[in-house]
């Protein structure tokens, strides 16, 4: 439909049935107008959401079914902005679990109203935004990274990390120091010898 | 047990108390809980041969450790040895390395008896490899592991279910888990599938009877003072612990913090303490929480170090730590450690320095004239005050071997030493290698001098070291530091475009610090005391170099000590008579009871406490009528090491007590198997659909594919708990099948985090795209925590969404979400939750086909096994600057190992990942430190 992309892309589109909620107020970064629209909110040209708070769910559980009914399988990726407001949430959430895989709908948790404004404002601002902080390492300058392998194992920490390659001198003759000489380093006990000789020994494939 | 079956089994339980259990274990099946040190695993050998020596069976050992398994390998091999039971087979190992399914299956239709891993264990349960019907009996070790949840108790109740015959005992040596909740005693049997438990402390009265009933061993306590300078450490760590504490509390407030004392900071698991407490919110907590979390840890390590590492080898511990507590590069909070700030801080470096060397010295002086500084400036190496006491007790057995000479006894005349680590071993013998070397010159002095053992040798070679190793060091860190001062000087000047435009803090942070610190020199030490060292260290170091050039008896001296520990030890054996040995060694749990049966010692000095030793001294006494033995016990007096040891002492004896207390007013669940599976079933059928036989007749079991190493988890567990058929496959493409048609990825939230970083999860749920109609993310979070992503800080702090700030996890998620609009998320509290979630989602779908599932994402041809990974050499190659996901593959693929792939040459790299990756891994293993090149 025209609908979302009519809108202005910098701003959030919020139905008038959200008037009062106490979520607009922590929308506060990205710009927000009321629209006619048949969702709460339209984040994007693709993507929208629907509020529901657990509270009212328990009252009221055919309510979210129409209104994801009135989507009319509109847009491509449709949030269930779900705030868990009560203690006993096991069998709604359940439930709208199995919901959400028949009516191709996406549950996200919110704890708070700050949290729901946040995951607002969120989706608005990265609508565009190619997911590379998520597709691969982010990379950072080399003593970082050293640091970072070197702690993989765990038990072995920062501290250890420094002590190795400082008595070592490279990476490389750190994985071919023997058990012995690593364990030489003030700070590196018995197990995390064990621990750091053995997985860098340790083959990549588990072999039959 | 025939007659004649007793007589090809021998026993070695010399005590009364060893042979009650054993009895009592071969009757009936049962929990033992007995105290440490009172040879637990020698019963479990003697149960196990008495076992091994019937033959025709099948007995599985659950739980052992890697150095149980080679005890009781050995032990067993001993017992058949000496019976020479001609049945008997000894134990086999089952780990996934050595063995593939087809030895697996052969091994179990020949019998004996396994130690087997509970990962593996349970998939040959689930997959029918092996039919628990066929299995004589089970096993358990150290059953204080064995909760609810745990895949030890699913291993018992498949076995319990299928098997209501075979036995079933489990052990434990260690109280104090048991004592820990509601009822532990009663839940840990109802998850045992045990009725009894039998309570063996240390106070049992057979226990006592058999300890102390003959003559006991000789002991003599010997309270060691610490030199002032220990003292003052010890106070500075301790006060930094509290400081640390209070601030841990004041950025936690709501949480029940009331063990959070100095007191019991000193125990050996307050770290884990303030963990547990703290685990239930760990997502959400803030990084300075975190940050104090890991100092406390940090400090008890330094703490621990203070009493094992010499003067020397400290102070270098304590640089390495200083140059660790950097301030990472990019961060723009000062993200300190609050303890370095700490005038005890200041405390501690400082006097560590003292402890080594001492003398003041200024950068003018130095410019002005290089030659007076080896005066002003000289090595103080202060020694252990343990090292003189025990050059003194040896000096003293050498007298009262000299003075009441042969014993006409089981012991040998050696001496053995037990102390904490290895390290401490080394430290030791090195020690006792070169006491008597002189220093000095004049040797020709009084005797009283000449005969005074001492460390100086030793510690003036171990500075040596240190200094060659300063000067490297030194430089690392000035090119590691210098490259993050870089890092940070761009994000101030970065941070200062933006800051005109929003107001934001001042722009260079990090020169106002350092201002800060040049005003108020002591407390800040740790901020920037890398520089001044880098500074000034060179010129300390030639002075002292100067100072320390080996002397001539020095230099004639020769020997590598510490090279290669074991090997000396070989030597020892080969050259000298057991009866003049003196053995160091370091504690190992059950494996000392063989140290003291190798060696026996007349004389025996722990160099420091530990409970279970003593106990194991006595058991050793009592055992052999024949051999005296005396015993030295030295502490440090009013150190962490003395309360430490009273503590666990108490502790056990107090779980114990607690215990023996619950025994007595437990319930017992008498009907502890299960419903048969036909009841079971009837009765979940709903009554409310008319007709529901019609269900019941032709459906077949719920049936979930699981990916084998989801067997880490509870839910496969849980899953089979509520009814369903676990199948157990090695998937490439998603964690759980549940239909044909839906796929889960499981993540903890701990996971989640972890994966969302190294950029797993994008890759997994790309590759489950491809495959799977309908795919789903779990987030599970822990049943214990908090059910909730927001952290404790305020989100409107956070609230600033420029393209700077690092994405959190609600941020990585809506990505996420719309990167893959198809991806469904389930939130579960529990894996409790996801197990009823995971019924409903496969209500009236079809059964997921286990054979379609594992070939999923496999190219044409390809073996499973041959595509199974280990996951943390993986996550390791992840972290190397060059890898992506894609030639991560072909890498593991290719190259067998880390080790091998740090030893390739660049060509050969470069030829399986492309130029630009192979010259970048290339680059990370082989750069070395102690240049300054940037890279």
């Amino acid at each position: 439909q025209a609908l979302p992309a009519r809108s202005g892309p910098s701003s959030i589109l919020v139905s008038p049935r959200q008037k009062g909620n106490p979520i607009l107020n922590s929308v506060r970064s990205v710009a927000w107008e009321y629209s006619d629209i048949p969702a709460d909110y339209v984040l994007g040209a693709t993507t929208c959401a629907l509020f529901l708070s657990l509270k009212y769910h328990r009252l009221h559980p055919e309510y979210i079914y129409n209104r994801i009914r009135d989507l009319r399988g509109q847009y491509n990726l449709r949030i269930l902005l779900t705030m868990v407001d009560i203690d006993n949430h096991e069998e709604s959430l359940r439930e709208l679990s199995k919901t959400s895989l028949i009516n191709n709908v996406t549950i996200m948790l919110c704890w708070s109203a700050q949290e729901a404004g946040r995951y607002l404002e969120l989706y608005k601002t990265y609508e565009h935004a190619a997911p590379t902080s998520i597709r691969a390492h982010q990379s950072t300058s080399y003593s970082d990274k050293l640091v970072e392998f070197i702690t993989v194992p765990r038990s072995i920490n920062k501290t250890d990390a420094v002590g190795l390659v400082t008595n070592f001198g490279s990476i490389r003759t750190a994985i071919n120091a023997s058990p012995e000489e690593v364990a030489l380093i003030a700070g590196w006990g018995e197990k995390k010898v064990q621990r750091w000789c053995n997985t860098v020994r340790e083959p990549f494939r588990v072999k039959k | 047990m025939p007659s004649d079956e007793k007589a090809l089994v021998k026993l070695s339980l010399p005590l009364e108390f060893q042979q009650d259990i054993f009895k009592e274990l071969r009757e009936e099946d049962e929990l033992v809980i007995l105290a440490r040190g009172l040879g637990l695993l020698r019963v479990v050998t003697n149960l196990l041969h008495s076992y091994d020596a019937v033959g025709n069976n099948l007995i599985l050992l659950l739980g052992a450790d890697e150095r149980e398994n080679v005890w009781i390998g050995e032990a067993l091999a001993e017992h058949v040895a000496i019976s020479m039971a001609p049945k008997a087979r000894g134990l086999s190992l089952v780990n996934t390395d050595v063995m593939s399914v087809g030895t697996r299956e052969k091994m179990y239709v020949q019998g004996g008896i396994f130690s087997i891993t509970s990962r593996i264990l349970i998939v040959d349960f689930l997959s029918g490899l092996l039919n628990p019907e066929t299995v004589t009996g089970m096993v358990v070790l150290h059953a204080e592991r064995v909760f609810a949840t745990s895949l030890e108790a699913f291993i018992l109740r498949i076995y319990r279910q299928k098997n209501k015959a075979g036995f079933l005992k489990a052990f434990s040596d260690s109280p104090e888990p048991f004592t820990t909740g509601f009822s532990p005693l009663a839940n840990m049997m109802k998850n045992l599938f045990l009725q009894k438990p039998a309570l063996y402390p240390r106070f049992h009265v057979t226990v006592a009877k058999s300890l102390e009933g003959r003559k006991k061993a000789e002991v003599i306590e010997l309270e060691v003072p610490m030199t002032d300078s220990m003292r003052e450490i010890q106070n500075a760590v301790l006060e930094c612990v509290e400081v640390s504490i209070s601030e841990l509390k004041k950025g936690n407030a709501g949480l029940e913090m009331d063990d959070w004392t100095l007191d019991s900071a000193l125990h050996k698991n307050f770290d884990t303490i303030v963990r547990r407490q703290l685990d239930p919110v760990w997502h959400r907590t803030s990084f300075r929480t975190r940050q104090i979390v890991r100092d406390l840890s940090l400090l008890r390590t330094i703490l621990q170090a203070l009493l094992t590492y010499d003067a020397v080898t400290f102070n270098r511990y304590l640089d390495t730590v200083l140059a660790a507590s950097q301030p990472p590069p990019g961060s723009n909070k000062q993200n300190q450690s609050p303890w370095l700030f700490l005038d005890a801080a200041h405390t501690i470096f400082d006097t560590a320095k003292r402890r080594v060397y001492a003398g003041k010295i200024t950068n003018a002086d130095l410019n002005a004239n290089p030659n007076t500084v080896s005066d002003l400036l000289h090595p103080t190496l202060e020694e252990f005050p343990k090292w003189a006491l025990l050059a003194e007790i040896l000096e003293e057995i050498e007298r009262d071997v000299y003075f009441n000479p042969t014993l006409q006894d089981g012991s040998n005349g050696s001496i053995l030493i037990m102390c904490g680590d290895q390290g401490t071993c080394r430290q030791l013998r090195e020690y006792l290698q070169t006491m008597h070397v002189r220093t000095e010159e004049n040797n020709e002095d009084d005797k009283e001098v000449e005969r005074a053992p001492s460390a100086s040798f030793m510690m003036r070679r171990k500075l040596r070291n240190y200094l060659a190793w300063k000067r490297d060091f030194s430089r690392v860190s000035a090119s590691l530091f210098s490259e993050n001062q870089k890092t940070i000087n761009g994000m101030a000047d970065h941070r200062g475009a933006q800051g005109a435009n929003k107001g934001r803090p001042p722009p260079n942070k990090r020169r106002r610090v350092r201002g800060g610190g040049n005003a108020a020199s002591g407390p800040t030490r740790g901020a920037n005391g890398i520089i001044h060292n880098a500074g000034d260290r060179d010129a300390h170091i030639a002075s002292l170099m100067a100072e320390l050039q080996p002397t001539e008896t020095e230099a004639m001296q020769k020997g590598e000590i510490g090279a290669d520990p074991l090997d000396d030890m070989e030597d020892y054996y080969e050259l000298l008579d057991m009866s003049e040995l003196i053995v160091v060694h370091p504690y190992e749990g059950d494996m000392d009871e063989h140290i003291l049966e190798e060696v026996k010692p007349r004389y025996v000095i722990m160099y420091e406490p530990d409970a279970a030793f003593i106990r194991r001294i006595e058991v050793y006494r009592s055992s052999h009528s024949d051999r005296n033995i005396k015993v030295y016990f030295m502490y440090y007096g009013g150190s962490v090491e003395e309360q430490r040891y009273l503590s666990a002492v108490r502790r056990e004896k107090d779980a114990f007590t607690k215990l023996i207390r619950e025994r007595g007013n437990m319930a017992i669940t008498l009907t502890s198997a299960t419903l048969d599976p036909q009841e079971s079933f009837l009765r979940t059928v709903n009554t409310r659909i008319a007709g529901g036989g019609r269900l019941a007749a032709t459906a077949q079991p719920p049936r979930v594919v699981v990916d084998v190493r989801e067997f880490r988890s509870s839910l496969p567990s849980l899953l089979h708990a509520r009814g369903i058929v676990v199948v157990p496959c090695m998937l490439t493409v998603g964690d759980y099948v549940l239909t044909p048609n839906i796929c889960i990825e499981r993540k903890s939230v701990r996971d989640l985090i972890s994966s969302f970083a190294n950029g797993r999860l994008f890759n997994q749920v790309e590759s489950m795209m491809e495959y799977y109609k309908s795919l789903m993310l779990l987030i599970e979070f822990d049943a214990t925590k908090s059910f909730t992503l927001e952290p404790f800080a305020d989100l409107s702090a956070a609230a600033g969404l420029g393209a700077n700030t690092v994405p959190d996890l609600q941020a990585k998620l809506v990505m996420l979400t719309i990167a893959f609009p198809r991806l469904r998320i389930i939130w579960s509290s529990s894996p409790y939750q996801t197990a009823e979630i995971f019924s409903e989602l496969k209500k009236q779908q079809e059964e997921p086909d286990p054979v379609r599932a594992v070939n999923i994402g496999l190219e044409a041809g390809e073996d499973v096994e041959g595509r199974t990974f280990n996951q943390v050499p993986q996550d390791m190659l992840r972290a190397v600057p060059g890898i992506n996901e894609k030639n991560l593959v072909r890498l593991t693929l290719e190259v067998r190992s880390m080790f091998d792939l740090a030893n390739m040459e660049e060509e050969e790299i470069s030829a399986l990942i492309g130029k630009e990756a192979g010259r970048q891994v290339f680059k990370f293993f082989n750069r070395s430190v102690y240049d300054h090149v940037a890279i």
